[in-house]
């Protein structure tokens, strides 16, 4: 009975910090956000020489063969700095191929994956914004021997416009398969989306009769869906980390200001209207932290992780929406403007709260779960 | 993390469930929350259930064994609760309080004597206890309470009054907070003492609470003389004896089974109830607050395995069980509220009136939540406690 991290988790978790506090501080937050691509390839090179990249990747396909612990350690981290880069997405992809791959594949996809030299993102939200499999109306169809032709439109694909390959979920006759498909694959357009919260990228991408050689399927035709669903879980979890770590970044930064914000001759944190929401945003923050940490041992350890992982999602978009939103309202009328930083945690919670399933579908998804 | 658990810790959770099995019947005793009038009904079969634990050791689990308890670890108490809980059985040990925190306070405070005077009747539950903190006066700044004890010879003299003292009627002692030195600074200036209730010019007075019930009282001291060996602690150490007793309570409070009892109650009374034409579990409202009520709890389980996991590691815990009183204040709330909600317009019958529901055992719930969310802290006092002690923020004055 142990629920907490280990010397080396924490020495990662420190490790992380670090690097985010020297590498990316919020001035380079704002270059990123307002960047093209939101993208520093010399970072992400960096991420992987310390082997974050493939931190549960195992290790003979290059990875450092760890638990989504600590794959959850860094998320936190990077959302604590709210540092741009498609960790979560590559994580996730990474998580797909390795539950679904034959060895050969994961050969080819997990090492470039680990090593940075390929971006990987899954595709699988449509119109259909919730794991849900009946969502997905994008085709794999046989198009003579060997090769299919997939048609359709994927969207939120995370940082798709900076993948290399993308995992494309779509439906065969069985049911739905995944296919490891180049970005540069003719009749796919990558388009990207305008994000309320610019420090994170993501595409919508149009498949027009998109040739595919049957190969690139992970798995048996039409049999993906149940280790699809545990990797799209895991990619939750991992989402939820990065906001708990916004909400106890975005608690941090009021708190500081409200401990030096001096009106009526006081500073305002000594009043109990400012204190009493920022011990809300705290019960709330280590709520959703205790959820999040516990679903993240779940999805390495248990065989249905599904209400866990909705339970975390629940709780961390919430913690995270109400820490950024009293974040700007405490600061008052600097917290209204774009030099203050409290409207970039304001920003990615509303982004994460609606991502993966709002906290009304994750609570109705639990209910779901129980026959109820 | 690791949340298995050893195989020594696997044979103790099976030496529990043989307990239980021949032990615990599940008709006669329920453990269903503060209910006092139908917890006295029960009396005999809970002294029975108590006896059956205190031969086994099994109350003050965590107790020393040369007081009569059983040394057990953190994690052995943990699975002896959630077996218990699970099977609905009582509470491990009738004298609620003096195993809450007068037991745990004199363990660290008190002298050999007090410890082989008051330990084993409160595990045998001859012995109930009351708390003698509230004031008119004083009640979340407890520490300017005014109560007096004067140094008369071997003696000290109480004058003054407490207030919201539950139990009051039926405790054999009080653990006392009193003023002993007017001078000091106010919390330097407390020592706490223990009082039996059957001293001269000490008077009970009881309060009937808005549920009707009388769960607490006035208590008045007119030259009430305790000897000073009844003293807890140094003179002038009150303060600390308490705030060691509070974070006791505030981890007390949190524990989770009652909360899990009441939401499958929920979940099946929602089969049941029709709201609007249709079963209430098919109300897109009422789902969402079931799911939220499930989540809080979940999110209070595992903030305490956090806690738990901290005191194995041999780290302090303080503050942060405020987190778990602030989510249980809004879920003992929350409990009558929706289950009342969820009857409609059936909501509104109480106890033998016809058509009630399931005998107004919810509305009952609903007039009783201030026990545990006022009781031990109101939720603003905690919020302070996090803000202050967590967060660093300044103190109010």
């Amino acid at each position: 009975m142990d629920f907490g991290f280990s010397e080396e988790q924490e020495q990662l978790r420190r490790q992380v910090r670090r690097f985010a506090d020297e590498r990316c501080p919020m001035d380079r937050v704002r270059e990123l956000m307002d960047s093209d691509d939101a993208f520093d390839k010399q970072m992400w090179a960096s991420m992987a020489e310390l082997g974050w990249l493939g931190l549960a990747v195992p290790e003979q396909a290059g990875g450092l063969g760890l638990n989504w612990e600590d794959v959850v350690v860094v998320a936190e981290e990077l959302g604590r700095s709210l540092l741009p880069s498609p960790f979560l997405a590559v994580t996730t992809a990474a998580r797909a191929v390795d539950l679904l791959g034959s060895e050969a594949q994961k050969a080819e996809l997990l090492a470039p994956l680990a090593e940075g030299t390929s971006v990987v993102t899954l595709a699988f939200f449509e119109d259909s914004d919730v794991i849900d499999p009946d969502g997905v109306a994008t085709t794999a169809t046989a198009d003579g021997d060997g090769w299919l032709t997939l048609s359709g439109t994927k969207m939120f694909v995370p940082w798709g416009q900076s993948a290399d390959k993308l995992l494309l979920v779509a439906r065969e006759a069985d049911g739905l398969s995944v296919f490891a498909v180049d970005s540069a694959a003719e009749g796919l357009t990558v388009e990207p989306l305008q994000l309320i919260d610019t420090t994170c990228r993501a595409a919508r991408v149009s498949l027009d009769s998109v040739r595919v050689a049957a190969d690139s399927r992970l798995g048996a035709a039409g049999q993906a869906w149940p280790l699809l669903s545990r990797a799209l879980d895991a990619g939750l979890v991992a989402l939820c980390a990065e906001m708990v770590g916004a909400a106890d970044g975005s608690l941090q930064l009021t708190t500081e200001f409200a401990k030096v914000r001096q009106q009526f001759g006081s500073p305002i944190g000594r009043f109990q209207g400012v204190k009493h929401r920022l011990a809300e945003i705290y019960v709330a923050t280590e709520s959703a932290r205790s959820l999040t940490y516990y679903a993240s041992w779940a999805v390495d350890h248990l065989d249905d992780a599904a209400s866990s992982v909705a339970m975390a999602k629940e709780w961390a978009a919430e913690a995270l929406d109400r820490a950024g939103e009293e974040g700007v309202q405490l600061h008052g009328a600097i917290g209204y403007t774009w030099e203050c930083d409290a409207h970039l945690y304001y920003k990615r919670g509303r982004l994460c709260r609606n991502l993966m399933g709002s906290p009304d579908y994750q609570r109705e998804r639990l209910l779901a779960a129980q026959g109820l | 993390m690791d949340f298995s658990f050893t195989e020594k810790e696997e044979a103790f959770r099976n030496e529990v469930r043989e307990f239980l099995a021949e032990h615990h019947d599940s008709e006669g005793v329920r453990a269903d929350g503060a209910d006092i009038e139908s917890a006295m009904d029960k009396l005999p079969k809970l002294l029975a259930w108590n006896q059956a634990l205190y031969e086994k050791g099994w109350v003050g689990f965590s107790w020393p064994r040369e007081f009569g308890g059983s040394g057990g670890g953190i994690v052995e108490q943990m699975i002896l609760k959630q077996e218990c809980g699970d099977a609905r059985a009582p509470i491990l040990g009738l004298s609620y309080m003096g195993l809450a925190w007068v037991g745990p306070g004199i363990i660290q405070y008190g002298t050999d004597a007090q410890k082989k005077r008051f330990i084993p009747p409160i595990l045998k539950a001859e012995e109930h206890w009351c708390t003698g903190y509230s004031e008119p006066g004083s009640g979340s700044d407890l520490a300017s309470l005014q109560c007096r004890a004067e140094r008369d010879g071997d003696d000290y003299v109480i004058n003054g009054q407490k207030i919201w003292t539950s139990l009051a009627m039926w405790a054999q002692w009080m653990i006392l907070l009193v003023r002993t030195d007017p001078t000091a600074s106010k919390h330097l200036g407390i020592s706490c003492l223990l009082v039996p209730m059957d001293s001269e010019g000490l008077e009970v007075r009881p309060i009937k609470a808005m549920n009707g019930e009388t769960p607490f009282a006035e208590v008045f001291f007119d030259n009430v003389r305790v000897p000073v060996e009844n003293r807890l602690g140094a003179e002038g150490q009150g303060w600390d004896v308490t705030k060691h007793a509070l974070a006791n309570e505030r981890s007390s409070i949190a524990e989770v089974t009652a909360l899990h009892h009441n939401l499958d109650d929920l979940k099946s009374m929602a089969g049941e109830c029709r709201l609007n034409g249709k079963p209430a579990i098919e109300d897109a409202g009422i789902r969402q607050r079931l799911a939220r009520m499930q989540s809080t709890i979940e999110a209070m389980r595992l903030n305490g395995l956090r806690f738990l996991t901290k005191q194995l590691r041999g780290e302090p815990i303080g503050a942060e069980t405020s987190v778990n009183k602030l989510l249980r204040t809004e879920m003992d709330v929350e409990t009558g509220r929706l289950a009342c909600d969820m009857q409609g317009g059936h909501g509104v019958l109480t106890g033998k009136s016809p058509g009630a529901v399931q005998g107004g055992r919810w509305q009952k719930n609903s007039l009783s939540w201030p026990t545990t969310v006022i009781g031990g802290g109101t939720p603003n006092i905690q919020r302070n406690v996090i803000a202050e002690r967590l967060l660093g923020l300044p103190h109010d004055s």
